[in-house]
């Protein structure tokens, strides 16, 4: 196994433990701040994960710039680009989750001034009701 | 093609221009809501044309943003049960519209609500009408992030906040998992359009991108898993139905309405466009093992929904948990049909969506004008109120006794579609059908004869306003009226739909002639 081919394979163990512990965070936490942060860790890795996705394995790694309008250009920038529709996608997918982690931030803060509490037992406690 | 492409712009371009709207009329109610009027009527037009478009079409429509076509930009792909359900959802959104100025008197915010409200239709009409799993994944979560805030509209409520909370974490992570799912789709497949996503798993020639390069089967498991789970959250499924019974119910009525009606068929379309468009027909064996079991897992997860709905329904002393609950069987009923996968489970299940939506909204609808009259969403306050409300009492009798499945009115029609669908199967998944509908017939009961016959709290004025009324009468009429033409909409509009549907090859012929026409 070379340098570069471990390197790949520990980048992805790395996300899948970091996908299990956001996972472990956003569910078993019982505080909701450190849910919104478990949530957005999870997003991220997943982020990067679709950002990998796309990667080439060769290096060094062009830009995905077409470095000049001929075929010849074209067949060198094909073989050594990376794919770029994956970050693409991951910037909507950013922006969507801002929006809905802004959402979540907000809901918190009025969950706090309703219950003066975040901790979701002691919501669980008290009950949903009015 | 103008009003494939025109129909989610509506009420997206309405939405947006609202808060600058109501900053000049001084958050005018009345004009508010005649906006909002205007924005979802204009839609109904759009998607009427759209609707009537699609069915004189032999094939379905295309439409690109900008000429970019199939594999390389996104492109909106209209075919008979798009339409269908678009039409469905335009048309409650309208009359729902209508009904929510009155429910909303006593509350400050109509523009913001109608903000959302607006944002949440685009959101609804983008799932259907698209042909793409990207934009499938932020209409989902257009209509996910208006559903969580409007759940939240009653801020000042703890269950409403509480509830919005668990409705949009538990969300958060489902769509999360489908755009894991999204990027591994991509990664094997080398494009996210479900035209050539379906090319490339039947063998078909696709012009531009090139083969699959990753592990075919294995990709597929793995999005599959994901991407269903994914929908089973947004369906409600058990064992992801949790966040339902809490904030259906904590919402305004109207929006309870929506919810339950429209934004959880969004679980159910999208698998049924994963399962039968992409990955339907003849597959080689190692997918359709893949396919077969997670098909399977729907119909089991399905059985055990329906069942389990329909006996807490009997637990609830809140009149809107009650009916979220039956949300709940009703999915369950859903699931388990396209799970099943043949023509006539795929014409149950359309059939049975468009029933489900519309009686369900007259449910929560009646049910609303009881709990606006009342104030409370207990059923002991709300006893004797049915006298004093016969129009409401007419809806609320109509839509539970078309939802358990009494004859003259449409679910009995779509159920006994159901019954058949499932006997094809197994005997014992067509009794859970029938099992669960007694189930629910007592809950059903109990709740309408103590509205009905209970004995009246004396402290309460009770007035039927006539726009809510109105919107009560005209769904009731849709109920009955669907329910005595249910064998003609089943020839002319649910069968077409269903054969449509499961045509693959018709689907990404579509694409493909119009993307080499372009290139020719």
């Amino acid at each position: 196994m070379s340098v570069q081919e471990f390197l790949w394979a520990y980048m992805w163990a790395v996300l899948l433990l970091t996908l299990g512990v956001a996972l472990y965070g956003v569910i078993a936490r019982p505080n909701l701040l450190k849910k919104i942060i478990a949530l957005t860790v999870l997003g991220d890795a997943v982020n990067v994960m679709v950002v990998l996705i796309g990667y080439r394995f060769t290096y060094p790694v062009a830009p995905p710039i077409l470095p000049s309008l001929s075929r010849d250009a074209l067949g060198a920038f094909l073989s050594s680009a990376v794919d770029p529709l994956p970050q693409a996608l991951v910037i909507t997918a950013v922006v969507i989750g801002m929006a809905v982690n802004m959402l979540l931030a907000i809901l918190t803060v009025q969950l706090y001034r309703l219950y003066g509490t975040l901790d979701v037992r002691e919501i669980a406690r008290r009950g949903g009701g009015e | 093609m103008d009003a494939v492409g025109l129909t989610p712009i509506i009420p997206l371009l309405f939405a947006f221009a609202l808060p600058l709207t109501s900053i000049l009329i001084k958050g005018n109610r009345r004009v508010v809501q005649a906006y909002a009027l205007l924005g979802t009527g204009l839609t109904l037009i759009s998607s009427f044309a759209l609707f009537q478009r699609a069915y004189s079409s032999d094939s379905p429509l295309i439409y690109t943003f900008g000429k970019w076509v199939a594999p390389i930009g996104i492109i909106y792909e209209v075919d008979r049960l798009g339409a269908l359900m678009a039409l469905v959802t335009a048309f409650l959104m309208f009359v729902i519209a209508v009904y929510s100025y009155r429910y909303l008197e006593g509350e400050s915010g109509l523009e913001w609500y109608y903000t959302l409200y607006l944002g949440l239709e685009a959101g609804l009409l983008g799932v259907v009408l698209t042909g793409d799993a990207f934009n499938l994944f932020v209409m989902i979560e257009v209509t996910s992030i208006a559903s969580y805030a409007l759940v939240a509209f009653y801020r000042g409520r703890r269950d409403a906040v509480h509830a919005a909370l668990k409705y949009a974490f538990i969300g958060a992570i489902g769509t999360t998992m489908y755009f894991l799912a999204l990027g591994i789709l991509y990664g094997a497949f080398g494009t996210v359009n479900f035209a050539d996503l379906s090319a490339k798993i039947h063998d078909i020639p696709f012009p531009v991108s090139g083969n699959p390069v990753g592990e075919v089967v294995l990709a597929s498991g793995i999005v599959l898993a994901l991407a269903t789970w994914a929908f089973l959250i947004k369906a409600a499924i058990f064992p992801n139905h949790f966040w339902l019974p809490e904030a259906h119910p904590a919402a305004p009525s109207p929006i309870s309405a929506v919810l339950s009606g429209l934004v959880v068929n969004v679980g159910i379309y999208s698998l049924m466009r994963f399962l039968y468009t992409v990955y339907g027909g003849e597959l080689v064996p190692g997918l359709e093992r893949v396919v077969g079991g997670v098909a399977a897992v729907l119909v089991a997860l399905g059985a055990v929904s329906a069942l389990f709905g329909a006996l807490m329904m009997n637990a609830q002393r809140d009149v809107k948990k009650m009916i979220a609950y039956s949300t709940i069987m009703h999915m369950g009923y859903l699931a388990m049909v396209v799970g099943a996968g043949t023509q006539l489970a795929m014409q149950a299940a359309i059939f049975h969506m468009i029933n489900h939506a519309i009686a369900k909204v007259l449910l929560f609808l009646a049910a609303g004008a009881f709990i606006h009259a009342a104030g409370s969403r207990d059923i002991g306050d709300l006893t004797g109120l049915g006298r004093r409300m016969p129009v409401a009492t007419f809806g609320l009798s109509v839509a539970t006794l078309s939802l358990v499945g009494i004859p003259p009115f449409n679910v009995f029609f779509s159920k006994v579609l159901l019954f058949d669908a499932m006997m094809e199967r197994s005997l014992a998944l067509a009794m859970v059908i029938v099992l669960s509908s007694v189930i629910a017939l007592v809950a059903y009961m109990r709740v309408l004869y103590r509205i009905w016959l209970g004995k009246p709290r004396e402290d309460i004025t009770v007035g039927e306003h006539a726009s809510m009324a109105f919107v009560l009468l005209l769904l009731s009429a849709a109920v009955v009226l669907m329910g005595l033409a249910a064998p003609l909409l089943l020839q002319h509009y649910v069968d077409p739909a269903a054969a449509q549907m499961m045509d693959y090859r018709a689907y990404i012929k579509a694409a493909v002639e119009y993307a080499s026409a372009l290139f020719s």
